[in-house]
C-alpha cells in the first residue's frame, strides 16, 4: 500500500531575534490511507509544530526550513498558497485542543460549518445545510437542526469538540490532524469521542494523525505510534510494539513513569491501621457559593446596583475521616467539587453547613483558639505552578515569609532555615535569590512543596499538584512526596482526576460527582470492585496502556 | 543592580524611539528644575521687562542688549524664558496631580477589590458615576467653583483622575487575588493586611505605573486646555497653555511666535511622556510577560 | 426586552436623580451670582430684592426641592443673563454641537478602522509603525493647539477654508444643519477634524489591539485549517470580534466627545452648547450650567442605551438582561 502522507526530513525552526530553536529537527514518517497514527511526546518535543507544518499553518516566527511533505500526490512544500488553501479542508483538516477556543464565539454554528463547504464547492444553501445536519448527526450530536442555529457558548465543551470534528469531516478529507483533541475534556467525554472518531475514520477511510502527550489514549485508538523527543523521532512502530515492547530508552522511561497498578507497586500501604487517630474529620459538610443576599442586598438588586448572585452547591453533605499517616485520594471530574472539599479541609473556605475538625476541634472557624496552629498544620500544594508562586518575590521570601511571621525562625537564621527546606525537596540552595520565572514547572512545584513544609505541617493537601507536569517529571515529584512522607510522617490528601496515579499511590479513595461523595473505601477495593455506577463508568473510561482493546 | 530592574531596563531600551522619549523626558525635567539658571530673564519680574522690546520677532536683539531667540510678547517678555518657566508650571501641575491621584486612587482600589462586599460595591458605584462624567467637565465645574490657582487646578485634576486609578488597581487585585499564591499565603495564616501589602500590591503596580505615565501627559494637556479656556492657572504664573492662549489674538495678525513656540514646547513634552508611557505598557504588559 | 427596557429606565432615572443632586451642589457652590449680576453700587435692599427674585433667600434644601420639582417639568429656570428659558436656549444650540460631535465620530471611525486593521494585520511593516506612531501623536497633542495651527495654515496662510462659524445652513424639520450646503460643509471640516483627531488615534489603537488579539485565537487557526480565503477570515472572523470593544469604548466616550466640543467650539467660534457653557461659567449663570449638564447627562444615558442594544446584537454572548454567560 502506498503512503497517503509522506514527511521527509522536516525541519521547522522558531526563529527569534537572538536565538533559533530547532523545534522540529529532521522528522520523517508516513501515514497510509485510513491509518491512525499517534504522535506522542512531552511538551516541547515538537509534535504540535510537526502537525502545523504538515497542514501549512506555521506563522512567523515559526518557519519550515527544509523537508518534503507529500500528500496524496501533491507536494505541499512547493504548492502555491492558493493551492494549499484549496487542499486544506478538502484533503486535509485539523482539530485543535481547546474546544472552547476553536469556534468563533460571535458566529452561529451553521455559519461556521457552511462557510467551509462554500469555500471549496458551489452548492445551494439548502444542500449545504443538509450536509451539515448529516455531519453533526454522525458525530452523535442530538437535534442537529437546532444546534445549527445556536452559538458556540450555548454548547458544552464535548459538544463543541464534536462540532469541530464534524466540520473537519464535512468534505471527507483524506487526512485529519488532531492535536490533543480530548485533553481538555473529562474522561467520560473523552472515551465517547475516542470511540466516535475511531468509528468515523474506519467508516470513511480517513487517515488520522493523533497528537498527544498521553500514551494511554493512543493505546485506545492508534494503529501505529511515533514517539518524539526534542524535535526528533526516537521510535516508530505498531501500537503493540511501542506500548508492550519499547526499544528506545526514552519510550521505556515514558512508559515506566506512567503509573500502573502493578502488583509490585505495593509501597507499605499497611502502615495505616484502623486504630490510627483521625486527623481531619468532615461531618455533613455543605458548601454553597454565592451568598444569599440580606435585606439591603435585595434592595440593591432591585435597583440593579448589584446583580443577584448565582447560588450553586459545590459540596453536598460530605463525610470524611482522614487518619494520621494515610494517603487519602479525592477523585472526580472537573466541577465535581473535589477542589472545594480540599479547600474546606484546610480552612481556606468556611463550610456553609456541617463541621470541619482538625484533631477533634473545629479550629478553622475564624477567631477560634489555636486557629493559627491548625491552619499551619494543614498545608496545601496547588495545581498551577505558574500562579502558585508570587512572581515578585524571591525564593527566600516565598519560603521564608510565613516561618518568619509566625516566629518559627529568627531573621538571623532565616537563610539557613530556607536552605534546609530547599535541600529537603532536592533543590540547590543557591537559588534563594532568584525569582519564580527562572524555574521550570517541576522546580516550581518543588518550591511550592518546600514552602508548605517550611511551617512544619502534619497534613499536605495536594490539589492536582502534578497534573500540569510532564509524565517523567510527575514520577519524580511522586517519588519526592513518598520520601518526604516517610521522613516527616506526613498525611496526604491527594486530589486528582488521574485515576492511574490515584490507584498507584493512595490508601483510601473517595469518588465525587456533582458535589457528592458517591463512594469511599480502600483504594484496592474500589478499583477492583466499584459499587457505584458512576465509579464504574469512570474506571471503565480511563484509557489504559494494558487495554490495547482495539487491536 | 536588581536583576528584575536590569531585565526591565534592557527590555525598555531595546526600542530606539522609547530611548529618545526617555532622554526627552529627563532633559525636560532638568530644564524645568534649572529654569531660573538657564533663562535669560525672569519673565515674572516686571522690572526686567522692557516694553519697547514688545512683539519682537525671533532672533531680535533688544534695546538692553538681550538676544531674544524666540521673540517677545506684547510686554517685551522673552518667550524662551516664558516657555522655560511655563514648562515648570505645567510639569509641576501634571506630575503632582497624577502622583496624588495615583496614591489615593490606587490605595482605594486595592482595598476595594480585596475587601469586596458592600465597601467594594459602594466605591465602584461612585467610581462608575464619576467616570461617566467626562474629565474635562469635572474639571470645568470644579474650577468654576474653586477659582484660579495652581493648588486649585491640582485639586481639580486629582478629582478628575482618581477614579480611573481605583478601577485599574481594583481590576488588577481581582485578577491577582484569585491566584494560588494568595491562597497559599492564606493557608500559611498570614494576616490579611500583610497579604494585601506584601503579596498583592506589588503585583498590581505595573498597570498603575503605565496609567500614571500616560496620565501625566493627559493632565498636562488638560491643564493647558483649561488655561486656554481661561479657567486654569493664574496669569501671574502662566503655564504653557496660558502662554498659547495669550498669543492667540496675535496669531491672526501674523505674529505667530507668541503662540506657536509655547505650543511646540507643549507638544514635545506630551509626545515624550507618551512615548515613555507607550513603551512602559509594552514592556510591563502582563499578557506579553512569560 | 420589556424587562430590559424598564430596568434601564429605572436605572436611568436613578442616575438622573443622583446627577441632579451633584449638579445642584456643585452649582450652588459656585459663588454668589448676585455679586456678578448686580451693579456693585447697589444697596443692600436692592441686593435682597434680587436674591428674593432668584429664590436665593430660601434655605439650601428648599432650593433643591424647588429645583427638582421644576426639573421634572423640564424647567431649569430662566437664564439670568439672557432672561429666557435656559433649557430652550440650550436646545437651540444642541444641533450645532451634535452635528460637530457626530461628524467627528464618523471621521474617527471611517479613518480609524481601516488604519487600525492594517496596523494589526501587518504589524511589522514600516507603514504600520508609522500609523502607530502617528496615533500616539494624534491623541496626545492638545486639540486646541491643533485647531490653532489649522487656522493659521488653512485659514490665514492658504485661505482655503473658513475658520469661524457654521456658514450657510439648511433647515430640516426646523433644525439647521451645516453639512447640507457646500459653504456649511467647508465650515465644518476644520472643527470636525480637530475634534476627531484624538478619537482617530483611539480607534486605531483599539482596532489594532483587537485584531492582534483575535489573530492569535484558535478559531482563526481553525478557520485557516478549513481552507477559507484570507479575505473572508479577515472580514468575518477577525473584524467582527475586533470591533466589539470599539463600539463599547466609543459609545461610552461619546459624552466625552460632546464635552470636548467646548474646546473646539471656542477655537472655531462654532455656535454650539460648548461656547455657551464657557460664557455661562464666566457669568455664573446657574440655570444655563444646569441646563447644559442635564442635556449632557440625558444624551449620555441615551447613547449608552443604544450601545447596549448594539452590543447585544453583535455579541451573542451578551443577553439584553446584562448577564454574560
Amino acid at each position: 500500500m502506498s503512503a497517503l502522507l509522506r514527511v521527509e526530513n522536516l525541519h521547522t525552526h522558531v526563529v527569534l531575534k537572538d536565538q533559533t530553536i530547532k523545534a522540529v529537527n529532521g522528522v520523517s514518517f508516513s501515514v497510509a490511507p485510513g491509518e491512525i497514527v499517534g504522535v506522542a511526546g512531552e511538551s516541547g518535543s515538537g509534535k504540535t509544530l510537526t502537525g502545523m507544518s504538515i497542514i501549512g499553518l506555521t506563522q512567523s516566527p515559526i518557519k519550515i526550513i527544509s523537508g518534503n511533505i507529500q500528500l496524496d500526490g501533491d507536494d505541499l512544500r512547493s504548492a502555491s498558497p492558493e493551492t494549499l488553501r484549496k487542499l486544506r479542508g478538502q484533503k486535509i483538516a485539523m482539530v485543535f485542543q481547546d474546544p472552547m477556543m476553536t469556534l468563533n464565539p460571535v458566529l452561529r454554528i451553521d455559519v461556521q460549518m457552511m462557510e467551509m463547504i462554500n469555500a471549496h464547492e458551489k452548492v445551494s444553501k439548502s444542500e449545504a445545510r443538509t450536509r451539515c445536519v448529516t455531519a453533526l448527526a454522525k458525530v452523535g450530536i442530538p437535534e442537529p437542526e437546532r444546534r445549527l442555529h445556536q452559538y458556540p457558548h450555548e454548547l458544552s465543551g464535548g459538544m463543541r469538540q464534536r462540532v469541530a470534528i464534524a466540520t473537519a469531516m464535512l468534505l471527507s478529507p483524506k487526512l485529519i490532524i488532531a492535536d490533543e483533541p480530548t485533553t481538555a475534556l473529562d474522561v467520560t467525554v473523552q472515551a465517547q469521542i475516542l470511540k466516535e472518531m475511531q468509528a468515523l475514520c474506519k467508516e470513511n477511510g480517513t487517515a488520522l494523525i493523533w497528537i498527544t502527550h498521553d500514551l494511554a489514549v493512543l493505546a485506545q485508538i492508534a494503529d501505529r505510534i511515533v514517539i518524539m523527543y526534542d524535535g526528533k523521532i526516537v521510535e516508530t512502530g505498531t501500537a503493540k510494539q511501542i506500548l508492550l515492547k519499547p526499544k528506545h530508552t526514552y519510550t521505556q522511561s515514558l512508559l515506566a513513569s506512567l503509573p500502573k497498578a502493578a502488583p509490585d507497586a505495593d509501597k507499605g500501604k499497611h502502615i495505616v491501621t484502623d486504630s490510627a487517630p483521625t486527623l481531619i474529620k468532615l461531618t455533613n459538610v455543605h458548601k454553597t457559593f454565592g451568598k444569599q443576599s440580606g435585606l439591603l442586598g435585595k434592595f440593591a438588586q432591585r435597583l440593579r446596583l448589584t446583580t443577584a448572585p448565582l447560588i450553586t452547591d459545590a459540596v453536598i453533605d460530605a463525610n470524611i475521616d482522614i487518619k494520621r499517616g494515610e494517603i487519602f485520594a479525592l477523585v472526580g471530574e472537573s466541577g465535581s467539587g473535589k477542589s472545594t472539599l480540599g479547600r474546606l479541609a484546610c480552612g481556606l473556605l468556611q463550610p456553609t453547613g456541617g463541621r470541619v475538625e482538625y484533631n477533634g476541634v473545629e479550629s478553622f472557624r475564624p477567631k477560634t483558639q489555636n486557629a493559627k496552629q491548625a491552619r499551619l498544620a494543614v498545608q496545601m500544594v496547588f495545581q498551577d505552578p505558574q500562579s502558585s508562586l508570587n512572581p515578585r518575590m524571591r525564593v527566600l521570601d516565598i519560603i521564608g515569609q510565613a516561618p518568619l511571621a509566625h516566629g518559627l525562625v529568627s531573621r538571623a537564621n532565616l537563610e539557613d532555615y530556607v536552605s534546609k527546606q530547599l535541600e529537603r525537596v532536592g533543590l540547590d540552595i543557591s537559588i534563594k535569590d532568584r525569582f519564580p520565572h527562572e524555574f521550570s514547572g517541576g522546580q516550581r512545584q518543588r518550591i511550592s512543596i518546600a514552602r508548605a513544609l517550611a511551617v512544619n505541617p502534619k497534613v499536605l493537601i495536594l490539589d492536582e499538584a502534578i497534573a500540569s507536569l510532564d509524565v517523567s517529571i510527575q514520577a519524580k515529584i511522586l517519588n519526592l512526596l513518598a520520601k518526604l512522607r516517610n521522613e516527616l510522617e506526613l498525611t496526604y490528601i491527594f486530589i486528582s482526576h488521574d485515576l492511574g496515579v490515584v490507584e498507584h499511590i493512595s490508601d483510601r479513595v473517595a469518588v465525587m460527582q456533582k458535589g457528592r461523595i458517591v463512594e469511599t473505601g480502600p483504594t484496592r477495593e474500589i478499583f477492583a470492585n466499584p459499587k457505584h455506577i458512576y465509579t464504574q463508568t469512570l474506571l471503565n473510561d480511563v484509557p489504559r496502556i494494558d487495554a490495547l482493546n482495539h487491536i | 543592580m536588581n536583576p528584575r530592574l536590569s531585565r526591565f531596563a534592557k527590555a525598555y531600551f531595546d526600542d530606539k524611539i522609547a530611548l529618545a522619549g526617555f532622554i526627552g523626558v529627563v532633559v525636560l525635567i532638568l530644564l524645568a528644575i534649572f529654569a531660573p539658571l538657564i533663562a535669560p530673564q525672569n519673565p515674572y519680574d516686571l522690572a526686567q521687562l522692557t516694553i519697547v522690546d514688545g512683539r519682537l520677532p525671533p532672533g531680535s536683539e533688544g534695546t538692553t542688549g538681550i538676544y531674544y531667540l524666540l521673540g517677545t510678547d506684547e510686554q517685551g517678555r522673552d518667550m524662551l524664558s516664558a516657555i522655560l518657566y511655563g514648562l515648570r508650571t505645567s510639569l509641576i501641575v501634571g506630575i503632582v496631580s497624577v502622583m496624588l491621584a495615583l496614591v489615593i486612587g490606587g490605595v482605594i482600589g486595592l482595598i476595594s477589590g480585596y475587601v469586596g462586599g458592600w465597601v467594594d460595591a459602594f466605591i465602584m458605584r461612585t467610581v462608575d458615576l464619576q467616570l461617566s462624567i467626562p474629565t474635562i467637565l469635572v474639571a470645568l465645574i470644579l474650577l468654576a467653583t474653586l477659582g484660579k490657582g495652581i493648588d486649585k487646578i491640582i485639586i481639580a485634576l486629582v478629582v478628575a483622575q482618581w477614579a480611573i486609578f481605583v478601577r485599574i488597581a481594583r481590576a488588577a487585585v481581582l485578577v491577582e487575588k484569585e491566584k494560588d499564591y494568595i491562597a497559599a499565603a492564606q493557608c500559611q495564616a498570614l494576616g490579611r493586611w500583610r497579604i494585601l501589602f506584601t503579596q498583592l500590591a506589588p503585583n498590581c503596580v505595573s498597570p498603575l505605573i503605565v496609567m500614571a505615565a500616560i496620565s501625566v501627559a493627559g493632565a498636562i494637556s488638560l491643564e493647558a486646555t483649561l488655561s486656554f479656556l481661561g479657567l486654569g492657572v493664574p496669569i501671574t504664573r502662566p503655564s504653557l497653555g496660558l502662554l498659547i492662549s495669550n498669543g492667540f489674538e496675535y496669531l491672526l495678525s501674523g505674529r505667530y511666535w507668541i503662540s506657536t513656540f509655547p505650543g511646540l514646547a507643549l507638544v514635545v513634552v506630551i509626545v515624550c511622556i507618551n512615548l515613555v508611557g507607550d513603551r512602559l505598557s509594552d514592556v510591563l504588559n502582563p499578557r506579553l510577560d512569560t | 426586552m420589556i424587562g430590559f427596557l424598564s430596568k434601564r429606565l429605572a436605572q436611568s432615572l436613578l442616575v438622573m436623580l443622583i446627577m441632579s443632586a451633584l449638579v445642584f451642589v456643585a452649582v450652588f457652590a459656585i459663588g454668589n451670582p448676585v455679586d456678578v449680576l448686580i451693579d456693585p453700587r447697589a444697596t443692600q435692599a436692592e441686593i435682597n430684592a434680587a436674591m428674593k427674585a432668584l429664590g436665593l433667600d430660601q434655605p439650601f434644601w428648599m432650593q433643591y426641592k424647588t429645583f427638582l420639582a421644576n426639573l421634572v417639568k423640564g424647567d431649569v429656570g430662566n437664564s439670568w443673563v439672557y432672561n429666557e428659558s435656559a433649557l430652550k436656549i440650550m436646545m437651540q444650540r444642541l444641533p450645532a454641537t451634535l452635528e460637530l460631535a457626530i461628524s467627528a465620530l464618523v471621521i474617527a471611525i471611517v479613518v480609524g478602522i481601516p488604519l487600525g486593521a492594517y496596523a494589526g494585520l501587518k504589524p511589522d511593516t514600516p507603514s504600520a509603525r508609522f500609523i502607530m506612531g502617528s496615533s500616539i501623536l494624534s491623541f496626545s497633542v492638545p486639540a486646541f493647539w491643533v485647531g490653532l495651527m489649522l487656522i493659521v495654515i488653512f485659514g490665514v496662510k492658504l485661505h482655503w477654508l473658513p475658520i469661524a462659524g457654521r456658514g450657510e445652513t439648511i433647515s430640516v424639520f426646523g433644525i439647521p444643519f451645516s453639512f447640507l450646503t457646500l459653504d456649511g460643509l467647508s465650515h465644518l471640516i476644520l472643527p470636525a477634524f480637530t475634534l476627531s483627531l484624538s478619537r482617530i488615534g483611539m480607534v486605531i489603537r483599539l482596532v489594532r489591539s483587537g485584531v492582534r488579539e483575535v489573530l492569535g485565537q484558535d478559531y482563526i487557526k481553525f478557520a485557516r485549517a478549513k481552507g477559507l480565503k484570507e479575505s473572508r477570515i479577515v472580514r468575518v472572523h477577525v473584524l467582527k470580534n475586533a470591533l466589539i470593544p470599539v463600539i463599547t469604548v466609543m459609545g461610552a466616550d461619546f459624552a466625552g466627545l460632546l464635552t470636548f466640543a467646548v474646546v473646539t467650539e471656542t477655537v472655531f467660534a462654532w455656535p454650539g452648547m460648548g461656547k455657551l457653557i464657557i460664557d455661562s461659567i464666566a457669568m455664573l449663570d446657574r440655570p444655563m450650567i444646569v441646563a447644559y449638564l442635564m442635556v449632557t447627562v440625558l444624551i449620555f444615558i441615551l447613547v449608552n442605551f443604544i450601545v447596549d442594544v448594539l452590543y447585544a446584537v453583535i455579541d451573542p454572548r451578551i443577553s439584553l438582561t446584562g448577564a454574560k454567560s
